[in-house]
């Protein structure tokens, strides 16, 4: 378990240094000024007035409505914020631990490749998590200090952003040990977001084809790749308290998804000469 | 399983294969070698010679394509081979991010030393390698030869029974290396195995009791450093030599070694052999310029181990 712990605290020292980890936060640091910046005009009270909504009368349930449909909005807003940062930031972290002179001393010691590569995996996804929860918790007590509605579900974007960041850096991993390229690290999950963007409107795009082979071929597409789009969707839907949401399909998919990844990365990296 | 040798490779084997070509490069071949437990162990070769490959076997750093390699008995693919093992690579890339103590124990903790330990021995190993007062500085401050040092303490700080050094001196002064070889002499009757790669044949002679010479990836020679420096003999050198001289001293079986114009010098191996050669030199009416006894070096028995066909 030391040993675990010891390749955690490396990852995290490493992020720190390289300042991925202060610039993780002084970015979120930058958005959530931001976001007070915004509430401090009054912008909330002026989207009421604009909407006709008097805060005053008794129809409070349709401002509780606009605080929730913005709490759902800022939730999808903070999703993409920081997936997208997260993995620029977490792509240099498994390269760099690959270089020459520096892996042939760590495969030295007595531990196991697994725990080597599972070691930087956790750190990696500790210093994202780390800074989501500083994130998404800044603006949930901004928006509930300005309104006095506590949405609790907001909160959900914390698991599920880090969830889908952790599907992600499974494919950051296996390019970091097939390519050693940081750039190609972030290449890869950047165009998996934007094809999962894509495949989500399958409904749609089937129906353009002609051939059932094409069609075929688009949803086996849709449920191969990690469903980015469709879980950031769920939870906003969750948000606004949509009881069709189905949160369960895109989770398990993706989880999938980044257990085989993960699964190929660990035996490459097992099998690889350093 | 303990056993005698620190090291046993049987039939050791690494070809190399390009991805998309197919082209095979054999860079290690058919590697037997029995390093015995706490020995002073020195292995030599030209540039790519295998060596590298050789050692980062030893580590499972690279997985071998055939044979075996063995660290006290432990199969060196298991990670558990290795907890006995202490390794300084060549152009280490250490984690400048970190200070000094920071990757005395970061390294320690991976060799699966506990933290009361580790404390202890981190300030105790800066002290040895005479870094006490660097702890708390990072490493990218650090000199080649600091960091060398440095990387030294990393590899003897969980009390390893073999020590293997991949090029411990290159590219540090001659100062440091001083001080490098006097921490290695501190090892000397502690029971440690020290494995060194090296290309500085002045280094191994001084510091190892065996030597494994290599070439193309193949076991060129390999022994005791004193028996094999033993074959030494006689070196006599002559003048005005005439030729049905030398056909009786070749007869002998002498051999003729590279000479000066109207010289000739010849190699044999025992005195009644040189006195033998003196006798048919005067005989001749020719001078006698010098009577040697000569010594094998390991210089020469490197050129001649990585340049003799035999060998390959």
């Amino acid at each position: 378990m030391s040993v675990i712990w010891a390749l955690i605290a490396d990852t995290f020292q490493e992020a720190r240094a390289r300042w991925l980890f202060w610039g993780l936060f002084a970015l979120s640091t930058l958005l959530v000024l931001l976001f007070l910046l915004i509430v401090q005009v009054d912008v909330t009270a002026g989207a009421i007035s604009f909407m006709g909504v008097d805060a005053t009368s008794r129809r409070v349930y349709n401002i509780e409505k606009f605080v929730i449909v913005s709490y759902s909005w800022v939730s999808i807003a903070l999703y993409i914020w920081g997936t997208f940062l997260a993995v620029f930031a977490s792509s240099g972290l498994i390269p760099s631990v690959l270089e020459a002179g520096r892996i042939s001393l760590l495969l030295s010691k007595p531990v196991g490749r697994t725990t080597l590569l599972m070691g930087r995996f956790l750190g990696n996804l500790l210093v994202v998590t780390l800074n989501h929860i500083y994130l998404v918790y800044s603006i949930w007590l901004i928006l509930g200090w300005k309104t006095h509605i506590w949405s609790p579900r907001f909160l959900l974007a914390i698991p599920i952003s880090v969830f889908i960041f952790a599907v992600l850096l499974c494919v950051v991993v296996l390019i970091g040990v097939l390519s050693e390229s940081a750039a190609l690290s972030v290449m890869v999950p950047i165009a998996i977001t934007l094809l999962s963007a894509v495949l989500a409107q399958r409904q749609f795009v089937i129906r353009l084809f002609d051939s059932e082979w094409s069609r075929q071929l688009w949803t086996a597409f849709y449920w191969i790749i990690p469903k980015v789009y469709d879980l950031g969707n769920a939870m906003r839907q969750i948000i606004l308290f949509d009881r069709q949401a189905d949160l369960w399909t895109p989770v398990w998919t993706s989880a999938l998804f980044g257990a085989a990844v993960l699964t190929g990365a660990v035996y490459l990296f097992r099998k690889r000469d350093f | 399983m303990m056993s005698d040798y620190a090291i046993e490779t049987s039939g050791l084997e690494k070809i190399y294969r390009s991805r998309f070509r197919g082209r095979e490069i054999k860079a290690v071949s058919n590697l037997t070698l029995r390093v015995p437990a706490g020995v002073k162990y020195g292995l030599l070769g030209p540039n790519g010679a295998g060596k590298t490959t050789f050692v980062k076997m030893l580590l499972s750093a690279v997985r071998p394509t055939a044979g075996s390699a063995v660290l006290f008995g432990q199969d060196a693919v298991r990670p558990e081979s290795r907890r006995a093992v202490g390794y300084l690579p060549e152009n280490h890339r250490f984690p400048t991010y970190l200070t000094g103590y920071g990757m005395l124990n970061f390294y320690a903790s991976l060799s699966g030393m506990d933290a009361t330990e580790r404390k202890r021995r981190v300030p105790e190993f800066l002290d040895l390698v005479g870094l006490n007062g660097w702890g708390e500085v990072r490493l990218k401050k650090f000199s080649k030869g600091m960091l060398q040092r440095l990387g030294l303490a990393q590899a003897l700080i969980h009390k390893p029974k073999l020590l293997i050094l991949d090029e411990p001196t290159d590219g540090v002064d001659p100062v440091g290396r001083r001080a490098i070889r006097d921490i290695l002499n501190q090892l000397t009757g502690t029971g440690v195995t020290v494995f060194i790669n090296s290309h500085l044949l002045s280094e191994v002679e001084t510091f190892c009791d065996y030597v494994a010479i290599m070439r193309k990836g193949q076991l060129a020679l390999e022994g005791k450093i004193s028996n094999l420096l033993a074959g030494g003999g006689y070196r006599v050198t002559a003048s005005s030599v005439p030729d049905p001289a030398q056909a009786q001293i070749r007869r002998l079986g002498a051999t003729f070694l590279p000479a000066d114009r109207n010289a000739v010098a010849v190699q044999v191996p025992t005195r009644d052999e040189a006195n033998a050669v003196i006798d048919i030199i005067r005989a001749a009416g020719a001078f006698i310029e010098s009577v040697t006894v000569s010594t094998n070096s390991l210089e020469d028995l490197f050129i001649h181990a990585t340049t003799s066909e035999q060998a390959a």
